[in-house]
């Protein structure tokens, strides 16, 4: 028998209603509420208590909420944590989403909630949470308590989970691949109709990380500049195997004061472009030689003496926007004020 | 009775080869064969009026030309590791396991040409002969169809047809990034073969376009997706149905520079609209930066008024919430997923390895592990070919 807690907010706590808002994380043993409905849908599966918290409790103190749930969560050594169904109603969702991604994070055991598609909560999950869709209000219980039970038993069972439509929960937005009925050629075809028919649809949604430039640097003649490049440019012999292509990381390497970087001395192992040109003059990739001659001029402050480098070649968004995280944060702390990064 | 014996020049065999050797291997379907370093995999064909079946000169899709169904020739070579200008992919074929219905083009009799590069040779060398090899032997073994009835004649024809119908273009890219990435048309390279120009559709399943290109294995155009092409084949198939087939226009990906990219994006645009287009579907080759040059297309085309689908292959990490494109405009509102680069297929163990025993990254081909299907020649390839297609989870 697999111990599972389930987490409710007042109301379907039965503490009362927005009167008991404030009501503190607590514990109640067993199942409570629409639990008693969920526990008789599961099997193998026991919920061994309820935790309960106010809906404004939970907005106000979030920290201090989730810090409470998650130990008296722990006491109780569960396999799984579900919540809900919290339907449409978004602080809710939300507390349920929250408590639940903290939880999966620290005590790695799955978790499981129920709501609306449109609620708050599922953008709070951002696809950390296994979410069962429900109705906008309570009138949908009957039907979410089998379909959360049918999917708490898959989760515990340790298989891997199917497709959203198959297994009853909201798309978490990973990619997985599956062979369509038609080639995409044929999808194709149908999808242009669809539009020139006044519907667009699309098979990849829309929305890309477009970054805003920053302000710009307030007076560059007293600033410690940077260089960063993703132009795969190493020292010669590139001693620490730089990857030509999917860079799992970045490289830092001192300048020791050199003012150009040196042909034969410098190289670039980007798999994206030929290199011939780049390599006859590293500085075409990296300009260190302008920016001393810059600095000797007054127009910068200082070159910074580190190099940042990696290789941007098939990255993943994920991994670059980890890269990007890491070093500006070595740069903050070195005082740098401006970045030259130079891109391939 | 008298018999006259005519002597003519060595020189008419051509250039003498420069490989060490080459390995042919005929394997039949459904072996547990893994093929590596696959360059291209091209259909048997011949023209009975004499004329090449991949020309270089002249103009292909007119009168007719015979295919040997059920045969794909797959090349191989292991370029010379030291002296690759660009890091070309590892391309694997598998004729059986989880990895064969990522190719279904090679699941039936597949002639596996192994070429052995002999030392001192450039790249760029050891792939136009191996190039070219390839397609002469596609030619040859398609020689048998001369003295034989088809069992079908496909006619490729665009009639008249109801003009109240959207009128849609295809817009096909070939990928230029210099030496080893090389797409071609009529045996010039994309860049220097004058594009973005309009063509007949049937050019392109005649042999018109051949593959030099050597990137992600999965995101690229190997020449028997252009022979197949699912998209020309669907247009033509619909013409006088649901849509008129306006035309093919030929657009360059990789252009170099971002005022050359929208000046090629602004005349692919005007190709569509020169064309009468309503509608326009938008293909890619290969990844990244020709991503740039398909979604500008998207752009040109919306602002020019004509409407757009694209196909793109997405290269989303396993844990990723994101698609993971390189590049994304507002008006691409219609895409077609054409799979996910970056998921894994699992492991599988061959009977045998052609091709070369160890893959790019020096693990054994028998027991890579899983491997992605970005290495699976044409897996996920960007002009609709397949099935294959990413969903959400």
């Amino acid at each position: 028998m697999v111990r599972a807690v389930h987490y409710l907010n007042q109301f379907f706590a039965g503490l009362g209603g927005e009167e008991a808002a404030e009501t503190p994380p607590t514990r109640l043993e067993g199942a409570v509420g629409p639990g008693r409905g969920l526990a008789a849908e599961l099997q193998g599966v026991e919920i061994v208590a309820t935790l309960a918290c106010g809906d404004d409790y939970f907005g106000e103190h979030e920290e201090q909420a989730l810090a409470s749930l998650v130990e008296l969560l722990e006491a109780e050594r569960p396999g799984l944590l579900v919540a809900g169904p919290a339907f449409g109603s978004g602080r809710y969702g939300h507390a349920c989403a929250r408590f639940l991604r903290t939880a999966s994070e620290r005590l790695r055991i799955p978790v499981l909630a129920a709501m609306h598609e449109e609620s708050p909560g599922v953008g709070t999950a951002e696809g950390k949470v296994l979410i069962v869709p429900t109705a906008v209000n309570v009138a949908g219980m009957r039907d979410a308590l089998p379909r959360m039970a049918r999917l708490a038993e898959a989760v515990v069972s340790g298989r891997e989970l199917g497709p959203p439509e198959e297994e009853g929960y909201l798309p978490r937005g990973f990619r997985r691949n599956r062979f369509a009925p038609k080639p995409g050629a044929e999808r194709a075809v149908d999808l242009l109709l669809a539009k020139l028919a006044g519907e667009a649809r699309s098979e990849i949604a829309g929305g890309f990380d477009r970054v805003p430039p920053p302000a710009p640097v307030p007076d560059l003649s007293r600033a410690l500049l940077a260089l960063v490049t993703e132009a795969g440019c190493v020292p010669q012999g590139n001693p620490d195997r730089l990857p030509t292509i999917r860079a799992q990381g970045w490289l830092r390497y001192e300048l020791a004061g050199s003012r150009s970087l040196a042909a034969g001395r410098y190289e670039s192992v980007h798999g994206g472009f030929d290199v011939k040109l780049a390599n006859e003059d590293p500085n075409r990739l990296v300009p260190l030689d302008t920016v001393s001659e810059l600095a000797d001029e007054g127009r910068l402050g200082r070159v910074h003496d580190v190099l940042y480098t990696t290789t941007g070649n098939g990255t993943p968004v994920a991994s670059a926007t980890r890269f990007g995280r890491e070093i500006a944060a070595e740069l903050k702390e070195a005082g740098v004020e401006a970045v030259l990064l130079s891109g391939t | 009775m008298a018999w006259e014996l005519a002597t003519f020049p060595t020189e008419l065999m051509g250039e003498a080869p420069v490989l060490d050797g080459v390995e042919v291997e005929i394997v039949p379907e459904g072996a547990p064969v893994r093929v590596t370093h696959v360059l291209d995999a091209v259909e048997p064909r011949i023209r009975p009026d004499g004329r090449a079946a991949f020309p270089t000169e002249g103009k292909a899709g007119e009168g007719r030309t015979n295919r040997l169904e059920g045969v794909t020739v797959l090349s191989c070579l292991d370029f010379p590791a030291e002296e690759r200008p660009l890091h070309e992919q590892e391309s694997v074929v598998d004729l059986a396991g989880p990895g064969a219905e990522l190719t279904p083009f090679a699941q039936a009799t597949n002639v596996v040409l192994t070429f052995h590069p002999r030392g001192g040779l450039g790249n760029e060398e050891l792939e136009a002969w191996a190039r070219r090899t390839t397609l002469s032997v596609a030619e040859e073994l398609a020689r048998p169809t001369l003295e034989a009835e088809p069992q079908e004649v496909e006619r490729f024809e665009l009639g008249p047809a109801d003009p109240s119908l959207p009128a849609v273009a295809a817009l096909v890219q070939l990928s230029d990034l210099g030496p080893l990435y090389y797409q071609y048309l009529y045996g010039v390279p994309a860049g220097e073969a004058a594009l973005p120009r309009a063509v007949d559709p049937a050019e392109i399943l005649d042999g018109a376009v051949t593959c030099g290109e050597y990137h992600w294995a999965a995101l690229r155009n190997p020449t028997i997706v252009f022979q197949r092409n699912a998209l020309v084949r669907a247009l033509f198939r619909e013409h006088g149905r649901r849509l008129r087939f306006a035309g093919v226009v030929l657009m360059r990906g990789y252009e170099q520079s971002a005022e050359d990219k929208r000046r090629a994006a602004a005349a692919a645009a005007e190709a569509a609209a020169g064309l009468g287009a309503d509608g326009a579907i938008v293909t890619t080759d290969a990844g990244g930066n020709s991503h740039t040059d398909a979604m500008l297309t998207v752009r040109a085309c919306e602002a020019a008024g004509v409407r757009t689908t694209a196909i793109v292959a997405e290269m989303a990490d396993p844990d990723s919430t994101s698609p993971g494109l390189t590049d994304w405009v507002p008006e691409a509102d219609s895409i077609v997923s054409a799979g996910n680069a970056e998921e894994l297929v699992p492991a599988w163990r061959p009977g045998r390895v052609l091709g070369g025993g160890r893959l790019l990254d020096g693990s054994p081909a028998e027991e890579a592990g899983p491997i992605p299907v970005r290495n699976y020649l044409g897996a996920a390839n960007q002009t609709g070919q397949f099935t294959l297609t990413a969903t959400s989870w």
